[in-house]
């Protein structure tokens, strides 16, 4: 099954794997029982969670004047909130779509857990437009379904109902991708469980998986058919979220560079996530052999180039803003007028966060290291987090008539808000940490034989590439697996 | 139990007639056989219930019981048994009618669904005008809170007769010994009250009656009696003047009850001359904004620069001191001289020998701008005898006391005095609609209707005679006062019959009383006063000397004293609507502050920083004059002249007030000797801070002028308005296809078809616009605008459909400037950004545009707003799920969002949280609730409402007949609403005038409002 790869390349599996090894070490996490660390994340996440739903539910119950909106501006962390995580949304499905269609082998290690974070990340933030309304409880009048309203229909002008569209699109599509992809590993998980209840689970959850050639050849199919439905995703979702401002007319919204620059923050700042996700995960499920060096590197790699493309986008915006010489465009979120107003510290958190600390990435030592990534992909995360809240809050704050000029202020509901997402997010995370393969074991063991470091050593010395020794010790237990 | 009692369905019955036992008996055939089931143990135990049909019955029940609780509380309403001919269920009355509440005096149609008074507006025929109090005013009759509704003795009801009986033993008493008993009433105005007063001061000799305005200008009237021998304030026919020169006299303002409309007919920029109007003023002043020039100087100033226009005007030489404006006094005795009679000379201090030098100066020009002959009666008040009986009653000189609707003890400067001497009556009784401190001190409290509840006559001018006519049945148990003096001079007739043989022996001249009371007003004839007693050149040297000797006097900081658009004298303190209203000039609302210079604020370290959440905080002052202190939040005011402050009357009234209005300061202490300049004051700054709630924070149009044009009259005159370069009112230019186009020759969207029907545009004059903000009352009466609270506003959530936007003009104006100047690019918006130390100042209002191509329609994604076929942006409440979209995508920022229940909730306690405050809701407009957007419907309730008149009618519409609630209550004309697919309708050419321009035109919305450009008379006199 294993493709040819070049010697010079880095291993993409360390150690000395054998396929039984790959097994053992996936389905560690699921089949035995949680550290201390674990539970401890687990509570402090349950907790801020269930701050953000008591904020979610004093926001329904009393009205959005809880939150810190006024009459000039009507959106601030709700939809920035929304912009960050669907654009943290954005790198799941780049991974598994795209480097699957471009034949790139290192996203096996990471695509299991980008794409749980895709979902994830699109669950929070698909709450912030239902609770953003004034009156969620009509939120479904946005569906283009039939009702008795007479012949009520929905507006298909507004981007807020393309959006709709998009994000439901995106989160079916990277849902069912996401689900094929675990089926294999999921009958894995049920085939080693002893417990009957968790075999049933686990059985109902793999959909009858069989792993006959049959299975894995319409699994191979649907992957790619999936992979390129997906693609175009990876660029719509986006482009349509940024069209909620590009329609506009309001200054600084109204621009046509939104959708590239959009989609290109979004894999920025998704990719940012998974650094910061898969950098706590390989730690605590062991997983150090698996997400290399390597894989940090390509992600940074990644990163640099969209950062790089986010950068230039916001040189043409600030340029465009002077260039167009309109007193309108004096104070869009990227001009003289926001760096020298009362949100220049917003302004300059942007330009430190994501225009600078990238820079860092050009050094091979830092772009390497493991702690130092963790650290700019923390530092990726607030910048893109700013460029959303510049966007929104500072373009609102200085509309067309001076006499509407006004600033945001959170309140702790809006606070409260955002951190129970993130709480909500991490709550889900974890769970899926210790119930789901969170790499995909299957697809990793397809290419141990050509990236793995042992067969590579192997290969190098000329030795026959079978490792003799820790195959004989467990060769009677699960023989059959392991040869797939 | 057993009981004995007997129960009986007729008497026959309980007479144990026989008729009615055969008939009970023959009631069931068969009788019910409850016995037989109940009585029958075995039976009843047989027929046990299992526990599972009995869980099923308790299944059934709690689910049908809930379900029968889902169904809405059900509201009961009670129908007309018997319908009143006048009232048709959905058709709104209109009645003529006065206001008179000391303060204000207006001719006004009052609008009444279904009995009850919702809206006020001015009685056109009559001239009538309304203020944002006068259309509030609607609100205050259904005040619960603070209304008198029953008399009371010592805070215990007491019934009418009881305290007629009382009282009227208690004056016989008083009349019998002599002792002076006082009758304190405010301005009434009223003749018909005035003769009644007359008859009992006859039947009760003893009693006196003294006139008390809190907010005085009895300087005006004084001086007014020298010169012409009668106590009044002359009348001023501003459009017919050429130039108009004025000492802080705000008469766009209060100050003789406000001339904006001759004003303004004076200023049409089409008739080809407008008035020149210089402003010499203190305080940035409504009328001192609307100045073609403003001439900063400090009172004490003032008073010379009047005396030195009156040297250079006259040629003579009264003792006088030079002024830092003399080169401004003489340039305008030139103009003035120039203008001959056209020319007319006011002044705003309250003292007489100031008007007296105004009045000599008017003669001396020989102007026919002031009118001795048709003068004003509506500020009677006599500051003198007020001070006199104030030091009687400390001094025991005085028995007795009736006041009617006067607050001395909020509203007097030595308030403490008065409540010492109110201790010492032997009778005090307060007749007045309004619970206040005055009432309280006062032994008897008899409730007064509402004006609105009320019969009664007025003449706020010798020509205009008005009527009163009771619109709603009195809500509470009040007497009119008039009844009341009626009764106790010992005449039994009513006041209603007294009032119609006063009109119609007096003043009908015997014409129709009906025909009368249905306009509302008589026009009588005026007879010429010529009596003429003052003789200028000779004791004008002795007033001057008298005049400067006083302004020598000042020192320390000089504090001017004025009363506010929204609140005036403080009648209104507990009217929600009012408050909310933001000042035309600092558009702060909810309070009242120190206005202070920016050189004064820097020299004394004041700022008002604008916080994180947008809103603005304040630093306190204690100003102390003549040893009274209060302590006040200091706003900084552009156009305040250095060494002199301002401090707005009618604030800081508590007493049984809603705790959300009892808001700003009481500045009735400073207000010593009704002088409205108080010399010496001294200003220290003091710890804390305070929260201002303003509805705008950014204060110059910050280099956008498409926004809001400008032109002064010779250009108005001389240059093409669309000239590329020098135009007055340049279309807007966009780049397309590398082209430099007219933004209205391309376009993204489809024209809408308004070939059918009507189409509605609303043309706004910025010239007439004087800021006065009655449109913004109007239009929160009209349309169910909720009240949001001091803290709502603050965080900007005020609810205005209508704002009035003031903008202050920058050092440096444009961006051309800025680079002329060679200023950075920070610099340079800082520069755009910053108000000038003596700003021009424009007024904008701004409501919902109705765009034709309109961008919050294409982002709804319910499409809960979309366009109307008659031009309309329209708001269907119903499908709003509330994204917010649509306010963000509105250049205008006219969209208003429901961050809460704003009805029936108690965190907003105010008209729409009780059964009173509700009724005097439209029943036309509905109550949006919580998370849905409103704004402005160009009161689509008003226009449907017309078409379905004249449908009915089977006529077409007639030219004009449109109308909406801004336009019809805008005193100037500045607002015309109208159908322009009727081209005989006044808008219909108005959108077509070379000074019409959509606001932000490079964005090609197309509203449907229209703005005609300002023209200011700024570089010819």
């Amino acid at each position: 099954m294993s493709h040819y790869e070049a010697p010079i390349r880095e291993p993409l599996v360390l150690g000395d794997k054998s396929y039984h090894d790959i097994t053992e070490d996936i389905a560690k996490p699921i089949e035995g029982k949680a550290n201390k660390n674990w539970y401890m994340a687990f509570y402090i996440s349950l907790a801020a969670m269930l701050w953000g739903f008591g904020c979610i539910f004093y926001t329904v119950g009393t009205g959005i004047g809880v939150w810190g909106l006024s009459k000039n501006i009507g959106w601030a962390w709700d939809i920035t909130n929304f912009v960050w995580w669907v654009g943290i949304g954005h790198a799941g499905t780049l991974i598994s779509a795209v480097l699957l269609l471009f034949r790139q082998k290192w996203r096996m290690a990471i695509n299991r857990s980008a794409e749980a974070m895709t979902i994830f990340a699109v669950f929070q933030a698909g709450l912030f437009p239902i609770i953003h309304m004034g009156r969620p409880w009509n939120g479904y009048w946005v569906l283009p379904i039939p009702n008795q309203f007479g012949s009520l229909w929905v507006n298909f002008n507004s981007p807020l109902l393309w959006d709709v569209f998009a994000i439901s699109t995106y989160l079916s599509v990277s849902l069912v991708f996401w689900w094929t992809g675990l089926l294999p590993d999921f009958a894995m998980i049920r085939d080693r469980a002893v417990k009957p209840f968790q075999k049933k689970i686990y059985a109902l959850l793999s959909f009858g998986w069989s792993g006959r050639a049959k299975d894995w050849q319409r699994f191979e199919e649907v992957s790619l058919v999936l992979a390129g439905l997906a693609t175009p995703l990876v660029l719509s979702v986006h482009t349509i979220v940024s069209m909620d401002f590009a329609t506009s007319i309001n200054p600084g919204w109204h621009s046509t560079i939104f959708p590239p620059y959009f989609v290109a923050g979004a894999i920025f700042s998704g990719f940012a996530m998974v650094q910061t996700l898969l950098g706590i995960m390989r730690k605590v499920t062991n997983m150090e052999e698996y997400i290399t060096r390597l894989h940090v590197e390509y992600m940074n790699i990644v990163i640099i180039l969209t950062g790089g493309i986010v950068a230039v986008a916001y040189a043409t915006e600030f340029f465009i803003a002077w260039y167009t010489g309109s007193p309108y465009e004096n104070y869009t979120y990227l001009s003289v007028g926001a760096a020298t107003g009362p949100y220049a510290w917003a302004f300059y958190s942007l330009l430190f966060f994501n225009i600078l600390t990238p820079q860092l990435l050009w050094f091979k030592k830092i772009r390497r290291s493991f702690i130092w990534s963790f650290i700019i992909s923390i530092f990726i995360n607030i910048g893109m987090w700013f460029e959303r809240f510049d966007i929104i809050a500072i373009v609102l704050s200085k509309g067309h008539l001076p006499s509407t000029w006004w600033r945001f202020e959170p309140t702790f509901v809006d606070v409260g808000i955002f951190i129970g997402t993130i709480g909500f997010f991490f709550v889900l995370f974890l769970l899926y940490a210790r119930t789901f393969p969170v790499i995909a074991q299957a697809e990793v063991k397809t290419i141990l034989k050509s990236s793995g470091e042992f067969y590579k050593k192997r290969r190098e010395q000329g030795i026959p590439t079978k490792p003799a020794i820790k195959v004989a010790k467990k060769e009677g237990k699960s023989d059959k697996k392991d040869k797939e | 139990m057993a009981s004995n009692k007997k129960y009986w369905k007729s008497v026959e019955e309980l007479k144990d007639s026989s008729i009615v036992e055969t008939l009970s008996k023959n009631e069931f055939v068969e009788e019910i056989p409850t016995d037989q089931f109940l009585g029958d143990k075995e039976t009843l135990e047989n027929s046990s219930t299992s526990r599972r049909d009995f869980l099923k019955y308790v299944g059934f029940t709690t689910a049908a019981a809930s379900l029968a609780a889902c169904e809405g509380p059900v509201r009961k309403s009670i129908p007309y048994v018997v319908k009143p001919n006048d009232v048709i269920p959905g058709v709104a009355d209109w009645y003529a009618t006065s206001m008179a509440d000391g303060y204000d005096f207006a001719n006004v149609l009052v609008k009444t669904r279904e009995g009850r008074p919702i809206q006020i507006m001015p009685n056109k025929e009559a001239n009538g005008t309304t203020s944002a109090r006068v259309q509030a005013a609607v609100l205050s009759l259904y005040d619960e809170k603070l209304r008198l509704k029953n008399p009371t003795k010592a805070g215990a009801e007491i019934s009418w007769a009881d305290a007629d009986k009382e009282i009227g033993v208690k004056l016989n008493e008083l009349k019998e010994a002599n002792k002076v008993v006082v009758l304190l009433t405010g301005t009434m105005a009223s003749p018909s009250t005035d003769k009644i007063v007359e008859e009992f001061i006859a039947a009760n000799p003893n009693v006196k009656h003294v006139i008390y305005d809190a907010v005085s200008e009895s300087g005006a009237a004084d001086a007014f009696k020298a010169m012409y021998g009668k106590r009044a304030l002359p009348n001023y026919h501003l459009d017919k003047a050429k130039t108009i020169v004025s000492f802080g006299a705000d008469f766009l303002g209060d100050f003789h009850g406000g001339f904006e409309k001759s004003y303004i007919n004076g200023r049409k920029p089409e008739t080809g001359s407008m008035s020149y109007h210089v402003q010499f003023e203190s305080n940035m002043s409504l009328t001192g904004a609307n100045a073609d020039k403003r001439v900063v100087v400090k009172p004490s100033d003032q008073v010379f620069a009047l005396l030195n226009l009156y040297n250079a005007i006259t040629g003579s030489a009264v003792a006088s001191k030079s002024t830092p404006v003399d080169a401004d006094v003489k340039k305008m005795a030139t103009e003035l001289k120039k203008s001959g009679s056209k020319g007319v000379v006011l002044t705003g201090l309250n003292d007489k020998n100031a008007q007296l030098v105004a009045l000599a100066i008017n003669k001396a020009l020989n102007s026919e701008i002031i009118d001795t002959v048709n003068t004003l009666n509506i500020r009677q008040g006599n500051d003198a005898e007020v001070a006199q009986f104030v030091s009687d009653m400390k001094a025991g000189k005085i028995a007795g006391l009736i006041s009617y609707n006067v607050d001395p003890v909020y509203s007097l400067s030595n308030a403490s005095d008065f409540s010492d001497g109110l201790k010492k009556l032997e009778l005090s009784v307060a007749l007045s609609t309004e619970n206040n401190a005055t009432v309280n001190a006062s032994n008897f409290a008899l409730p007064t209707p509402h004006f609105l509840e009320s019969w009664g006559d007025t003449q706020f001018d010798e020509v205009t005679y008005g009527l009163m006519q009771p619109t709603i049945q009195p809500l509470f148990n009040t007497r009119q006062v008039q009844d009341t003096l009626l009764k106790w001079s010992g005449n039994a007739t009513k006041y209603y019959d007294y009032l119609k043989s006063f009109a119609s022996a007096n003043v009908l001249n015997g014409s129709s009383w009906n025909t009368a009371l249905h306009n509302g007003f008589f026009t009588k004839e005026v007879v010429e006063n010529t009596d003429f007693v003052f003789d200028t050149l000779e004791v004008i040297s002795d007033v001057a000397a008298k005049l400067s000797s006083s302004a020598n006097k000042a020192s320390g900081f000089e504090l001017n004293l004025y009363t506010k658009t929204g609140l005036g004298d403080g009648k209104q303190a507990n009217n929600p609507w009012l408050q909310e209203f933001p000042d035309p000039i600092t558009r702060a609302s909810w309070d009242n502050y120190l206005t202070m210079s920016m050189a004064d604020a820097r020299e004394l370290g004041f700022a008002n920083p604008v916080k994180d959440n947008g809103a603005i905080d304040g630093d306190y002052a204690k100003v102390t004059v003549n040893g009274v202190s209060v302590t006040v939040p200091v706003m900084i005011q552009p156009g305040q002249a250095k060494g002199s402050v301002g401090l707005a009357l009618g604030f800081g009234k508590t007493f049984g007030l809603k705790e959300e209005m009892q808001v700003g300061v009481n500045a009735y202490p400073l207000y010593k000797g009704g002088n409205n300049i108080q010399y010496g004051v001294t200003i220290e700054k003091v710890s804390g801070t305070h929260q201002f709630a303003c509805t705008q924070v950014q204060k110059t149009i910050a280099g956008r002028h498409d926004i809001l044009k400008v032109a002064s009259l010779k250009e108005y005159k001389t240059v093409d308005p669309k000239d590329h370069k020098n135009g007055w009112n340049k279309p807007a230019y966009v780049s397309y296809d590398h082209n430099e186009v007219e933004a209205n020759t391309i376009d993204l969207w489809d024209e809408h078809n308004r070939e059918v029907g009507h189409h509605f545009n609303l043309s706004i004059d910025l010239t007439s616009c004087t800021g006065c903000g009655a449109c913004v009352v109007a239009c929160h009466a009209e349309n169910n605008v909720p009240v949001v609270g001091k803290k709502e506003v603050r965080v900007g959530r005020d609810m205005h459909w209508l704002r009035i936007d003031r903008y202050y003009s920058s050092e440096v104006e444009t961006r051309e400037e800025a680079k002329e100047l060679g200023l950075s690019r920070g610099k340079m918006y800082e520069a755009l950004e910053t108000e000038a130390e003596n700003p021009e100042v424009t007024f904008q209002p701004m409501m919902c545009q109705h765009c034709n191509h309109a961008p919050c329609e294409t982002v709804c994604p319910v499409a809960a707003t979309s366009h109307g076929r008659q031009g309309q942006n329209q708001m269907a409440y119903n499908r709003c799920v509330g994204t917010r979209y649509c306010a963000n995508n509105c250049p205008y920022r006219v969209r208003r969002f429901n961050w809460f229940n704003y009805a029936n909730n108690n965190e907003f306690d105010f008209n729409m949280n009780n059964e009173y405050g509700k009724m005097v809701l439209n029943p036309d407009v509905v109550v949006r609730s919580r998370g849905v957007m409103e704004k402005c419907s160009m009161c689509i309730q008003m226009t449907q409402a017309t078409i379905l008149k004249a449908k009915k009618e089977g006529r077409a519409v007639n030219t004009d007949e449109f109308e909406t609630a801004c336009s019809s209550a805008c005193t100037t004309g500045a607002m015309v609403f109208g159908d322009i697919n009727n081209e005989k309708d006044q808008v219909a050419s108005l959108v077509e005038d070379k000074r019409a321009y959509g606001v932000l035109d490079y964005l090609q919305t197309k509203p449907n409002v229209i703005y005609q450009v300002k023209v200011k008379n700024t570089n010819e006199a």
